[in-house]
C-alpha cells in the first residue's frame, strides 16, 4: 500500500518537463535528429501561434479563423522594416509585435460584440482581407511572388545564420511563451477565462469584465503569432503570402484541435503532429494534406471534442489508476 | 457615368449577385432548420461547376444531362455531410460544429483537387456566347440564364415554403423545433432535407455560373463567404430575403468597382463583401447575439 | 432603524412592445431578507436582470446606496457589492467546486496578467488568500468536502448551494437569489433556509425571487408582489397572505408547494 501511495503522490510533472527540455536541447545535434532541424524550427514557430489560439479558443471559448493574418503581419513587418528600411531586425520584431497587438486591440472591440458563428465568419473574413492586402500591396510586400534577402537576426557579432542556431532561438521564444501562458492559465486571469467560456452572464455577475478579458487574450494571441511571424521570416530570409491565407488559419485550428484545445503543452503535440504529417509524409501526395486536415478536424470534433491530446492524457490516467488498483470516484 | 455604362455594371452586379443569392439561400435554409452555419456551403458551388465540366468534357455526357447529374451528386454530398458528420455530433457546441463544417469544407476541396487537378476549368455555355445588346449594354446569354434561373428558383422556393406540406413543416421546424416535433414533424428528416436542398441550390449556381467565370477547386471559400454575407443581409429569415441580400451585395460590389472609389479597385473587389459583412454584423450585433444559442 | 439599500423608482421595461415591468417602485431595506413573489411572467426575473445589469433600463431609476446603477455595466455593479445567483444556476463546467468559488473572489483580488505571467510574489500571495477565502465560503455552504470535485458532478441541491457560495465569495453587501428553492427537496430547502439566515447574520441584505410560498413566508421579513409587471402589494408575510389583490392574482394559478 505504501508503494502505491507514493507512486500516486509522486509529481511526474517536473520529470516530464525536464525530459522534454533535455530532448529539445539535444534534438538538433547531428547524431540525434540533426536532419530534421528545419522541421523542428517550424514546429516551434507553429507552437507559438497555436498556443495563442488555445488560450482564445480552448480556454476562453472564442473562435478565430484568422490567426494566420497576425502571423503574416509579424512576418511582413519584420521583412519590410528590416529589408526595405534597414531597421535593426530585433527592433523590427518589437515594432511588429506592438503594431500587430495594437491592430488586434482596435478590431477587438467591434469584433467581440459578435459570438459563435458570426465571430467565426468575421474573423475568417478579416483573415482573407489581410491575405488580399499582403498580395495586393506589392510595392511593399513583393506581392504573390514574395520578397527575399531578409537580413538575419544577430546578437552582437553572433549571427543566427544556421538552422542549428536558429533552432535554439526559436525554441527559447517558444518555451518562454509556453511558460508565460501556463502561468496565466493557472491564475486569476486563467480562471476568469474559463469562467467566460462556461457562462458569460455568470462571469459578469461575479465582477469579471468579459469584454476586456476577451480583448486582452485576443491581443496576446496576436502578439504571439506576430513574434512567430518575425522569427519565421528571419529563418527563411524570404516571405510570400501563401502561409497566411485561409488554409494557414485552418492549419492552426487543426493544430489546436489535435493538441487539445484547452491545453498549453498540447500545442507542441498538435504543431508537431501536423507539421510532421505535412512535411514528412504528405509531400509526395500533392493536395492530399487538406483532405487529411479536413478528416482530422471532423473526426476529432465528432469523437473527442475536447481534443486528441487531452483525450490521450485521460486514457493514460485511467490506465495508470487502473494499474494501481484504484477506482476513480 | 453614362447610363449604358451604369447598366453594364448593373448587369455584372446582378450576375454575380445571383450566385451569392443561391448560396445565401442554402445558408438560410440550413440555419433556419438546424441553427447550424454550414461553412462548407461554398463547396457545393465548386462541386456543381467541376462535376458538370468533367462529366461533359471527360466522360462525354451531354451537357444538359451533365448539369442535372452534377446537381444530384452535390445534393447527395449535402445529405452525406449531414448524415456522416453533423448527425454523429449531436450534442456538439456551436464551436465544434463550426470546426466540423470547416473540416468538411477543406476535405471536399482537397478531394476535388486530387480528382480534378488544380487548374481552372470552364464548361461550355448553355446557349452560345454571343452577347446581346440591351439598351447600350452587353449581356451574355449565360448571365441571363443565371439571373433567370435564380429568379425562377426564388419564386418556386417561396411557393414551396408557403403552400406545400413539406415546406410548411420545414418552416415549422425553423420557428420552434420542439413544438414541431410534438406535432409529429421529424426534425432529423427536415434537417436532412435542408442539407439536400442547400447542396442542390449551390450546385445549380455552380453549373450555371462556371461557363461565365470558370471554376477552380479552391473557390468555395470566397463564394461561401459572400453567400454568408447575402444571408446576413437577409437576416437568415427567408429565402426571398437571402436572394435580395445576394443581389444587393452583387450590385454594391459592381458599383464600388465602377466608381473606383479609394481602395475599391477591382483588385480589392473581394474585400468589399467583407467590409459589408463586418458592417452588417456589427450593426446587428445585439440582435444576432440574442438569436445565437449559447455555446 | 430602517435604512434603504436598494431603491427602485418607476422602472419600466418593454420587450417587443410588451411591458415586462410597468412603473415598479420598491425600497429594499438594508440588512433584511426581502422577497419578490408573483405568478409566472410577473416580471420578477426581469427586475433582477435590470438590477444586475443583464439588460439596460431606460425608464425609471435603480440606485444602490444612493448611487445610480443606470450607466454601470454588470461587472461594475458587482464591484459595488451586488451579487446574484441564477434560476438556471450557471455554474462553470470543467471547473472544480473550489475553482468556481475562487472565480467569485475575482473582484477581491487585484493581480493581473503581468504578475500572473511572471509569477511574481504578489500573485502567489494573493492566490493563497483567494484559496483560503474560497474554502471558507465552501465550508459555509457545507461543501468543504467537495472542494476538488467537478462542479457539474454535484446533485442539483448542492449545485444551488455552490452557486450561493460563489456569489458570496464576491463579498457582497446585497445578495440576489433567483429561485433558490426550485427543484429542491424538503431537507435541501431547510439547509437553504439556514444558509440564507446565516447570510443575513453576516450583515448582508438578501433579496429573493421565489415560487415556493412556504420558503418565502418562513424567511422573508418584507415581501413585494408583482403581477403582469406591476407591483400590486407589499408588506409582511401575514399582511400579504390576507391581501385580496394578491389572492385574486394567484387565483387560477396553482400556488407551488413542491413536496419531497
Amino acid at each position: 500500500m505504501m508503494n502505491v501511495e507514493r507512486l500516486q503522490r509522486f509529481n511526474w510533472r517536473p520529470v516530464a518537463i525536464g525530459f522534454l527540455l533535455v530532448l529539445l536541447l539535444l534534438m538538433p545535434f547531428n547524431w540525434f535528429m540533426g536532419q530534421y532541424t528545419t522541421l523542428l524550427v517550424f514546429i516551434g514557430l507553429h507552437t507559438m501561434v497555436t498556443v495563442g489560439l488555445c488560450l482564445l479558443l480552448g480556454y476562453t471559448g472564442q473562435v478565430s479563423l484568422g490567426q494566420a493574418a497576425f502571423y503574416g503581419l509579424g512576418a511582413y513587418f519584420s521583412a519590410v522594416l528590416s529589408k526595405t528600411y534597414g531597421v535593426n531586425p530585433w527592433l523590427a520584431m518589437i515594432i511588429g509585435a506592438i503594431a500587430t497587438g495594437t491592430f488586434a486591440y482596435v478590431i477587438a472591440y467591434p469584433i467581440f460584440r459578435l459570438k459563435g458563428n458570426y465571430l467565426a465568419m468575421a474573423t475568417l473574413g478579416l483573415g482573407i482581407i489581410m491575405y488580399v492586402l499582403f498580395r495586393q500591396m506589392a510595392q511593399y510586400t513583393g506581392g504573390p511572388d514574395g520578397m527575399g534577402g531578409i537580413p538575419q537576426l544577430a546578437i552582437g557579432s553572433f549571427v543566427f545564420d544556421t538552422p542549428f542556431k536558429r533552432y535554439y532561438l526559436v525554441w527559447f521564444f517558444c518555451l518562454s511563451i509556453l511558460l508565460l501562458s501556463q502561468n496565466i492559465v493557472n491564475s486569476r486571469t486563467g480562471r476568469a477565462l474559463r469562467a467566460i467560456h462556461g457562462s458569460e452572464a455568470a462571469s459578469a455577475s461575479l465582477g469579471i469584465n468579459v469584454a476586456q478579458f476577451k480583448m486582452k487574450i485576443f491581443v496576446l494571441a496576436a502578439v504571439y503569432a506576430s513574434l512567430a511571424g518575425s522569427l519565421f521570416v528571419h529563418h527563411l530570409s524570404f516571405v510570400n503570402p501563401q502561409p497566411f491565407g485561409f488554409l494557414g488559419s485552418v492549419m492552426i485550428v487543426v493544430m489546436a484541435v489535435v493538441g487539445g484545445l484547452a491545453s498549453i503543452w498540447g500545442a507542441i503535440f498538435g504543431a508537431a503532429m501536423v507539421r510532421i504529417l505535412s512535411d514528412e509524409l504528405l509531400l509526395r501526395f500533392g493536395e492530399l494534406d487538406i483532405v487529411i486536415y479536413g478528416l482530422i478536424l471532423m473526426l476529432v470534433m465528432i469523437f473527442t471534442p475536447e481534443g486528441l491530446f487531452v483525450r490521450l492524457k485521460s486514457y493514460y490516467r485511467r490506465w495508470q489508476t487502473g494499474r494501481l488498483g484504484e477506482v476513480e470516484l | 457615368m453614362a447610363s449604358d455604362q451604369l447598366l453594364q455594371y448593373l448587369f455584372s452586379g446582378l450576375t454575380h449577385g445571383s450566385i451569392y443569392a443561391l448560396v445565401g439561400v442554402g445558408f438560410t435554409i440550413i440555419y433556419a432548420v438546424t441553427s447550424i452555419i454550414n461553412f462548407a456551403q461554398g463547396e457545393f458551388v465548386m462541386l456543381g461547376g467541376m462535376l458538370s465540366f468533367f462529366l461533359f468534357a471527360s466522360m462525354g455526357v451531354p451537357l444538359p444531362m451533365a448539369v442535372i447529374l452534377a446537381i444530384i451528386v452535390a445534393a447527395v454530398v449535402g445529405a452525406l455531410l449531414y448524415l456522416l458528420a453533423i448527425r454523429s455530433a449531436r450534442q456538439a457546441s456551436v464551436v465544434s460544429l463550426i470546426i466540423i463544417t470547416i473540416g468538411a469544407s477543406i476535405f471536399i476541396r482537397g478531394i476535388a483537387a486530387e480528382v480534378w487537378g488544380v487548374d481552372a476549368v470552364r464548361p461550355p455555355a448553355f446557349t452560345g456566347t454571343t452577347s446581346w445588346l440591351v439598351a447600350g449594354a452587353y449581356i451574355q446569354p449565360q448571365a441571363v440564364w443565371l439571373i433567370g434561373i435564380t429568379l425562377v428558383l426564388t419564386l418556386l422556393l417561396h411557393l414551396f415554403f408557403n403552400f406545400t406540406m413539406m415546406g410548411k413543416a420545414l418552416k415549422a421546424c425553423a420557428i420552434n423545433r420542439s413544438a414541431a416535433g410534438m406535432v409529429g414533424i421529424d426534425a432529423r428528416a427536415m434537417a436532412l432535407t435542408a442539407f439536400v436542398m442547400a447542396g442542390a441550390l449551390g450546385a445549380i449556381g455552380g453549373t450555371v455560373m462556371s461557363p461565365l467565370t470558370s471554376i477552380t477547386y479552391g473557390m468555395g471559400a470566397m463564394i461561401g463567404l459572400k453567400g454568408f454575407v447575402a444571408a446576413s443581409i437577409g437576416g437568415f429569415k427567408s429565402p426571398v430575403a437571402a436572394v435580395i441580400g445576394g443581389l444587393t451585395l452583387g450590385i454594391v460590389e459592381a458599383m464600388a468597382v465602377a466608381i473606383g472609389w479609394g481602395p475599391f479597385s477591382s483588385a480589392y473587389k473581394d474585400a468589399i463583401a467583407l467590409i459589408v459583412l463586418l458592417a452588417i454584423l456589427l450593426l446587428r450585433a445585439g440582435q444576432l447575439a440574442a438569436q445565437e444559442r449559447p455555446s | 432603524m430602517t435604512n434603504t439599500a436598494l431603491q427602485v423608482t418607476g422602472v419600466t421595461k418593454y420587450f417587443g412592445g410588451l411591458a415586462a415591468l410597468d412603473g415598479v417602485e420598491a425600497a429594499i431595506d438594508a440588512g433584511k431578507i426581502s422577497a419578490i413573489i408573483g405568478p409566472n411572467g410577473a416580471g420578477k426575473t426581469t427586475l433582477f436582470n435590470l438590477i444586475t445589469g443583464v439588460y439596460p433600463f431606460t425608464v425609471g431609476e435603480i440606485s444602490y446606496q444612493g448611487t445610480s446603477l443606470k450607466k454601470l455595466p454588470a461587472h461594475k455593479r458587482t464591484q459595488m457589492g451586488i451579487a446574484r445567483t441564477f434560476q438556471n444556476i450557471l455554474l462553470f463546467p470543467h471547473m472544480t467546486c473550489l475553482e468556481n468559488v475562487m472565480v467569485g473572489q475575482h473582484t477581491r483580488s487585484r493581480y493581473g496578467f503581468f504578475e500572473a505571467a511572471l509569477r511574481l510574489p504578489k500573485s502567489r500571495k494573493e492566490e493563497e488568500a483567494v484559496n483560503l477565502k474560497a474554502m471558507k465560503y465552501l465550508n459555509l455552504a457545507g461543501l468543504g468536502m467537495k472542494a476538488e470535485q467537478d462542479a457539474m458532478s454535484l446533485p442539483l441541491g448542492q449545485q444551488k448551494l455552490l452557486a450561493v457560495a460563489r456569489a458570496l465569495a464576491s463579498e457582497p453587501s446585497l445578495l440576489l437569489l433567483d429561485e433558490p428553492g426550485a427543484g429542491l427537496n424538503k431537507l435541501e430547502k431547510m439547509e437553504l433556509s439556514d444558509l440564507i439566515r446565516r447570510i443575513r447574520e453576516m450583515g448582508i441584505t438578501v433579496l429573493l425571487v421565489e415560487h415556493d410560498m412556504e420558503l418565502v413566508m418562513g424567511l422573508a421579513e418584507w415581501i413585494f408582489v408583482l403581477d403582469s409587471g406591476k407591483k400590486i402589494a407589499e408588506g409582511t408575510a401575514s399582511q400579504i397572505q390576507r391581501d385580496p389583490k394578491v389572492i385574486s392574482a394567484y387565483l387560477g394559478e396553482e400556488v407551488e408547494y413542491v413536496e419531497s
